[in-house]
């Protein structure tokens, strides 16, 4: 199964996710890292990030960049954390893809979710704080967006977190979800 | 309590004012609020601002928040949902954007009802 988990900075995606590769794991857990750390913030982030999971047994693949590389074992559940960062690195740094970056990510995501029972991936709502940027990040925004939709379409869920709290958006019916179904929408 | 989030402009407040019969002199703003007034309204709108104000006065906001889920467990609190965005260049703008988001976080984890609005309409996205 692939589950695709959208939400923005700090809505509790990341915890979410975790909690819902546990409930799906029948095998191994493995969990891949896409955040570099340069600089004491992103060193922050990434402890954050260690500390909430030191509990949940997953076993840490640092990737960032290359993701058809990475080979996993049999019966293994994925997280991918998270869909944003992989695509900057792709796009931005020395080792990355560059202008081949969309088909560095499709082949990696089609390679994992082949070999993998269960394939998590967070991605992050980059789009809608009303600015326009420069050429770069414009860039990034459509690539991230493009690589969004296609993502979601393979998907069997995709979940969008607000708040920490699940929000069904595509084909959810399993009991593990605690959120509300839309026919609850209140006016 | 209540947490109703969503965009800017979303039309959240008259929303809230729609489900809950609250006199406008009860209504108190988090740009200018006093934290008395947090702990015994029962209504703040703008509550991102607050937090903002909290940040930027270098106060502890996860135990003020705690402060205020203790002592006004009825409180309705309006808040814009920031996180949506590319990541800003300032670090104090990333500071405040991400707190406010955790601090959502924790609320929507006590709050009883968790309401999100969009375009004036409501959906209920978590019911205890």
């Amino acid at each position: 199964m692939i589950v695709v988990l959208i939400g923005g900075s700090g809505s509790g995606k990341s915890e979410f996710a975790e909690n819902i590769a546990l409930q799906l794991n029948t095998g191994k857990l493995v969990y891949i890292a896409t955040m570099q750390s340069f600089d004491e913030e992103s060193k922050v982030r990434v402890k954050r990030h260690q500390k909430m999971r030191q509990s949940k047994n997953f076993r840490t693949i640092e990737c960032y960049t290359g993701l058809a590389n990475v080979k996993v074992a049999k019966n293994t559940t994925a997280l991918l954390e998270c869909m944003s960062n992989l695509v900057a690195n792709e796009m931005f740094s020395e080792e990355g893809a560059k202008e081949n970056t969309l088909v560095a990510i499709k082949r990696g995501i089609t390679q994992l979710a082949e070999q993998t029972d269960n394939l998590l991936i967070v991605t992050n709502n980059v789009f809608e704080d009303g600015f326009r940027y420069d050429e770069e990040t414009t860039r990034y925004m459509k690539l991230l967006g493009e690589i969004n939709r296609w993502i979601c379409q393979m998907a069997d869920k995709v979940v969008e977190v607000v708040h920490g709290v699940p929000v069904e958006i595509k084909n959810i019916s399993d009991s593990i979800w605690s959120g509300r179904n839309l026919d609850e929408t209140h006016n | 309590m209540w947490l109703i989030s969503g965009g800017a402009y979303q039309g959240k407040l008259e929303y809230v004012l729609t489900k809950k019969q609250i006199s406008f002199d009860d209504i108190i703003d988090g740009e200018n609020c006093d934290f008395q007034d947090l702990l015994e309204k029962p209504l703040v709108t703008h509550f991102h601002l607050w937090v903002k104000r909290m940040l930027l006065e270098k106060k502890d906001v996860a135990a003020l928040v705690d402060q205020i889920i203790q002592e006004n467990q009825d409180i309705i609190i309006i808040v814009n949902e920031l996180g949506c965005g590319i990541v800003p260049i300032d670090a104090f703008d990333r500071e405040y954007r991400e707190t406010t988001g955790r601090i959502c976080c924790r609320l929507a984890k006590d709050a009883t009802e968790v309401h999100r609005v969009v375009c004036g309409i409501g959906m209920v996205i978590k019911h205890a």
